[in-house]
């Protein structure tokens, strides 16, 4: 029934988003610019696809910063206009979307001062969308109890930072401990969200969820090797929403080297496929790549195959941001003249 | 003598056009200024930035860059930019140099402004804030003494800080109490508070009082809060500054005495003055740049506008291998070839080259693009012909007859003096004010729409007139200026429903007979039988409809079939020009085929069927009265038996057997043809409308039908296979089927198969679609009346008396808000919508394919239209 009233709430967003979509890059668009000899020829192509005249206004010469902010700039731009005319549920939908960015905002935060760095540096780096009031007063806080009773506790992100509470100190490991708790609650209530708006929207969401949930436990089981991490706390970490998802992830609790998780992951045909054609010689695509591929091009993409639903606003941030990493990419490469790797971006359509 | 026509698009040439580097540019700027070549891109396999002009195109972006942020800035200080009415050629290219400088300089100078000013305002804010800490710190600390002596023990201690400052600072200077005054975004504050009460558990005081008072000299800035922080303890104090810097918090160290108070408050209200000063002389400089650049921003921008232009197209030229000269193909209406050699010559004088361009026509095999001479009076309708397409290149172009044609089936469905008078008014107001309109470049979408029709409006509320005539309609009202031919006489009763009238009809006055009928109870009705109510003296009314008609109660049984039947013979008529035209293509084509098996069966057929129902409609109007009367050589015995020409057509179709005649007289009676006949020794037929009522109908009526069937395997098979043949035979085939280069005789025949059944239905369901006409003009005649009745005659005119005047006064506004809003533009713009679909339906299919591409000359005035937002 859900779908007869889409158009009520949504309709004008999801074609508005859908018209965003339309200006993703092509691989005729990425062909052009890996063939740009100077930043400066980037901007010149770059204005005759759907980001026009974002560049026009910039004085003297164009860095690849310059670039980077302008392409997030856009994408805030249009975010918020979109979360401007959101209406229930798809507002707390798009908010869900930004609790991504504000965890890893608040780990860049937190990393950042254990390294002593000024917070106005920090500050500049952090993900616009990810924003939040309490931000910048982070760094005050030395111990997780005091980062949640003082700066966590008024943001949507409190519930997930419940667990995280009993580390004593932060330094680097915990950081990363606390980063991967927050992920797991995080993705694990969004799952819960989707699976509650039910229709189309937990159809794609759900999937698209539960392969991030999953990618996560994997990666997280390859990084902990030789750590001091122990398997019980690891096991905390994996996010419980996943296909592997209880089989998969107690064997991925259990497993010793790189060899076991892709044993693990042999009885789940998406992911075999993916462990098959990566590796890490040149010319092979890393085991991450595969995964951003697959869910770029698998998933994100896939989701605009289906109407009436809000994972397009999910996909749009996600390929937008897979976007802006490929141009930085290339832009980076020209800058520096490294052109050999420039084609290792992830062409999404 | 080929005159460049609007009947047909203009002859296109293909032109190779070779430029020496030197004078290309100026050549090319000439072009521009001209308009009249269209380019072609010699480069497309290349990126724009491999492109031969790419630098300079990019010093174009960065003038424009530059451009866009002085605007900025002027348009921030909300001054106006001039637009000067003269023409600005592009420069030459080595003046770029000079504009650039001069853009640099006034950019430099408004950025250093902009810096200087930042800075100002910085330090203006400073102090101001700090003066604002000062005031508020005296406010709350010497409030605090009165009246909140025994509040809390820290404030208690402050408050003695403010009466005893002398020895207690003595005190207080090492660790006891440490106070920190600042200033913050109001809207964080609340957060700040919170969080600090957080971070510290509640050890430290927080006082925040909002800013208020004069700072309008930079308006853009957000509102502030002055907080003054209490605690005590070394540790407390570094994490009070954390937050405070977390916060984006300003903090100020405020004296604890008053006295020092004092005197800095002082020194910061002088020092506010002095920086005023400045600020006012850095402002006024600033206005001053910002004013002068106003008046020259507009002309760069075109002259910039020109020069990245005239690079854009450079760079569409290949360049010669001894690059010494650039190669440039370009179309170009072959009228205007000279033109176009004497804009080269200037180009080539200008940039004082001896070197004259060369100017080749070229071989080729290309479709032309399509470009018609327009004016202004008929750019209008060109663009409602090309709205539904680009018309082929030499094809007959439809526009010209729409000129005509448009507004007056337009007319037949708005037919109202009144409405039409107001919308001729609009469009009259428009073309006399057209030149001040233009210069005012008005950008809104809605009225350039209006506006840029305006000579269709204009002829739509001449036809509108002219058919509201016809229907003798102002504002649902009819004048009656000939005097009435129907029976207004006398004892004759049966023509109004109400017993004892006497007198003419009109003599007395309609209003007055109904208010009489109300009188006697009874309700007055008009209905008109022509039989006893028509005058056969006086004859018809002269002109257009009888007003008569507005008060019968049969008006619409008359007015229905009257208009539906003009609305099919107008149909088929514009129906069967359009298939004329399509004639004037296949003659223009030389393709005898086409007009053999193409457009004679498609006439046939058209005629066979639907210019025979005209004839018959015709016909019926002249020959049949009322009355009975010999009708060839039939005796037609009354209106009851005029003949039923919609089931008669079906009939035809179905060759239904009918009896000849509207009947048959007794046996006992010999009449002759042309005889008085005595109505009793006459028998009606029961179907006496189905009958034939002609000699040889039904012979006619086979023949009709059979000529019709025959010509549509005509129209379908002959043209494929004369196609095969000649392909067959190696002869070319004509363009519309070579486009790959393959011949598919599948595509042919399902080509042609798809235009025959479109033909063929088509000539039905458009037939049966021109009655829209009738259809809105119904509508529109009614509503015009129903908001008469309702508002008019029900309310206002009800009233009698004092309060009658006023009423009719307000009643009148709603008539008039409502006849503009609803009949005049809602109506019309149905009608229009209507009109539009006729044309592009019903008459373009006859003939137009409009498959063609359009002619985009290279043109200075259409880019900056553009640019301007007005295209």
């Amino acid at each position: 029934m859900a779908e007869f009233f889409f158009n009520i709430d949504h309709g004008y967003l999801e074609a508005l988003v859908r018209g965003f979509k339309g200006g993703i890059l092509t691989q005729a668009d990425y062909a052009n610019l890996v063939q740009c000899e100077t930043l400066e020829d980037l901007k010149l192509h770059i204005q005759s696809t759907d980001y026009g005249n974002f560049l026009a206004n910039e004085p003297g010469a164009i860095t690849v910063q310059v670039i980077d902010e302008r392409l997030k700039e856009k994408l805030v731009t249009e975010f918020t206009h979109i979360r401007n005319n959101a209406l229930e549920p798809l507002a707390t939908f798009l908010d869900y979307i930004t609790y991504s960015y504000m965890i890893d905002n608040i780990i860049l935060l937190i990393t950042g001062t254990l390294h002593q760095r000024p917070i106005s540096e920090l500050i500049s780096k952090c993900h616009p969308l990810g924003s939040f009031e309490q931000m910048e007063a982070i760094h005050i806080a030395s111990t997780p109890a005091e980062l949640y009773n003082a700066v966590l506790v008024d943001t949507p992100l409190a519930n997930y930072f419940v667990d995280c509470i009993n580390e004593q100190d932060l330094d680097e490991m915990n950081v990363e401990l606390i980063r991967n708790t927050l992920y797991k609650a995080y993705l694990e209530d969004f799952y819960g969200f989707c699976k509650q708006l039910g229709g189309t929207t937990a159809e794609v969401m759900c999937e698209i969820l539960a392969f991030e949930a999953d990618r996560r436990s994997i990666i997280i089981t390859i990084n902990s090797f030789d750590t001091e991490l122990s398997k019980d706390d690891r096991e905390k970490l994996y996010p419980r929403c996943g296909k592997l998802y209880p089989e998969g992830l107690a064997g991925l609790a259990r497993a010793d080297d790189y060899d076991q998780v892709k044993q693990v992951c042999e009885y789940y045909s998406d992911y075999k496929a993916l462990f098959e054609g990566s590796g890490n010689a040149a010319g092979e695509k890393t085991l991450e790549d595969k995964f951003f591929e697959h869910e770029q091009v698998k998933l994100n993409v896939h989701s605009y195959l289906h109407q009436f639903h809000f994972g397009v606003f999910y996909a749009f941030i996600k390929l937008k941001e897979q976007e802006m990493r490929n141009i930085i990419w290339i832009a980076e490469c020209i800058s520096q003249r490294h052109r050999t790797k420039i084609d290792n971006y992830i062409p999404i359509l | 003598l080929q005159e460049s026509s609007i009947f047909r698009s203009a002859d296109m040439s293909l032109c190779q056009l070779f430029l020496q580097t030197d004078a290309a540019y100026q050549c090319v700027a000439e072009l521009g200024e001209a308009g009249m070549v269209q380019f072609r891109d010699l480069n497309e396999e290349m990126n724009s930035y491999q492109r031969k002009f790419v630098n300079e195109v990019r010093r174009c972006d960065e003038m424009e860059r530059k451009l866009r942020f002085i605007e900025q800035e002027i348009i921030s200080d909300g001054v106006e930019i001039i637009e000067p009415a003269e023409q600005f050629r592009a420069p030459q290219p080595k003046d770029m140099n000079d504009i650039e400088a001069s853009f640099e300089k006034i950019e430099e100078e408004l950025v250093t402004i902009n810096t200087n000013t930042r800075a100002l305002k910085d330090s203006h804010i400073q102090l101001w804030e700090m003066a604002q800490v000062i005031e508020k710190v005296k406010m709350m600390i010497d409030s605090g003494h009165t009246r909140h002596r025994a509040s809390t023990v820290i404030h208690e201690q402050v408050t003695h800080a403010g009466i005893f400052d002398e020895h207690d600072s003595k005190d207080r200077g090492g660790t006891e109490l440490k106070l920190v005054t600042g200033v913050m975004r109001r809207d964080r504050v609340v957060a700040f508070e919170k969080f600090l009460w957080r971070m510290c558990k509640g050890k430290v005081f927080i006082r925040s009082h909002d800013c208020e008072g004069e700072h309008d000299r930079f308006d853009e800035d957000e509102e502030k809060s002055v907080f003054i922080l209490f605690f005590s303890g070394e540790q407390l104090a570094q994490r009070v500054a954390k937050i405070c810097s977390g916060f984006h918090a300003r903090l100020y160290n405020c004296p604890e005495e008053p006295v020092a108070r004092l005197t800095l408050h002082k020194q910061i209200d002088q020092q506010l003055r002095d920086l005023n000063d400045v600020i006012t002389r850095t402002l006024e400089h600033r206005t001053r740049v910002i004013t002068a650049a106003a008046t020259s921003v507009y002309a760069w921008k075109i002259k910039v506008l020109k020069i990245k232009m005239v690079f854009h197209t450079l760079n569409m030229f290949s360049i010669d291998v001894t690059q010494k000269c650039l190669i440039a193909e370009c179309w170009i209406p072959t009228n205007d070839m000279d033109d176009v050699r004497d804009a080269l010559r200037q180009g080539t004088i200008a940039a004082g080259s001896l070197v004259h361009p060369v100017l080749n026509e070229m071989e080729h095999h290309e479709t032309p693009p399509t470009h018609f001479t327009l004016n202004k009076f008929t750019q209008g309708y060109q663009n409602i012909v090309n709205a539904y397409g680009m018309a082929d290149y030499k094809e007959l172009n439809p526009a010209p007859w729409c000129i005509i044609s448009f507004p007056f089936l337009f007319g037949v469905m708005f037919g109202d003096v009144g409405h039409a008078i107001i919308m001729l008014f609009f469009a009259l107001c428009f073309i006399f004010f057209e030149k001040k309109l233009i210069s005012m470049k008005i950008k809104d979408e809605i009225f350039n729409t209006f506006f840029g029709g305006r000579y269709i409006v204009m002829l739509m509320g001449l036809f509108s007139l002219y058919t509201g005539f016809i229907y003798n309609d102002y504002y649902s009202k009819s004048i009656d200026v000939y005097h009435s031919s129907w029976a207004t006489d006398a004892n004759d009763n049966s023509c109004w429903k109400w017993q004892g009238l006497t007198g003419a009809l009109f003599r007395k006055g309609y209003e007055q007979w109904e208010i009489d009928a109300a009188a006697n109870n009874q309700t007055f009705e008009i209905m008109l039988d022509p039989i006893y109510c028509y005058d056969t003296e006086a004859g018809p009314y002269p002109f257009g409809l009888d007003p008569v008609w507005n008060l019968a109660s049969n008006k619409l049984n008359f007015l229905n079939t009257m208009k539906m039947k003009s609305a099919v013979i107008l149909g088929i008529m514009q129906m069967t020009f359009g298939l004329f035209v399509s004639l004037g293509n296949h003659i223009y084509n030389r393709s005898l085929v086409d007009v053999f098996f193409m457009f004679i069966p498609q006439m046939l057929f058209l005629c066979c069927i639907f210019v025979y129902l005209c004839v018959q409609i015709l016909i019926k109007w002249i020959f049949f009265p009322v009355t009975p009367t010999w009708v060839f050589g039939k005796f037609y015995p009354g209106s009851n038996c005029a003949p039923n020409l919609l089931i008669g057509l079906i009939n035809m179709f179905m060759m239904t057997p009918r009896t000849d005649g509207f009947g048959e007289f007794k046996n006992t009676t010999n009449y002759n043809v042309g005889d008085d006949v005595n109505l009793d020794d006459f028998v009606n037929d029961p179907n006496c409308g189905l009958s034939f009522w002609y000699p040889g109908e039904s012979i006619a009526e086979k023949v009709l039908l059979v000529v019709a069937v025959i010509s549509i395997p005509l129209m379908l098979f002959v043209k494929p296979f004369y196609i095969k043949w000649r392909h067959s035979r190696g002869l070319s085939i004509g363009h519309s089927h070579s486009e790959d280069g393959e011949f598919s005789f599948g595509d042919v025949m399902v080509y042609q198969a798809i235009h025959t059944i479109e033909f063929a239905l088509g000539c039905i369901s458009h037939t049966a679609s021109y009655l829209r006409l009738w259809a809105l003009s119904l509508a529109h005649a009614q509503l015009s009346e129903v908001l008469w009745d309702m508002l008019l005659k029900t309310f206002a005119f009800k009233v009698n008396g004092w309060l009658g005047a006023p009423l009719q006064f307000i009643f009148f506004f709603i008539f008039a808000i409502l006849s503009v809003s609803i009949l005049v533009l809602m109506e019309g713009l149905s009608a229009f919508l209507h009109a539009l679909r006729l044309h592009w339906v019903e008459f373009q299919s006859k003939f137009y394919s409009g498959n063609g591409i359009a002619f985009e000359p290279f043109s200075f005035e259409k880019a900056i239209r553009i640019a301007e937002g007005l295209d």
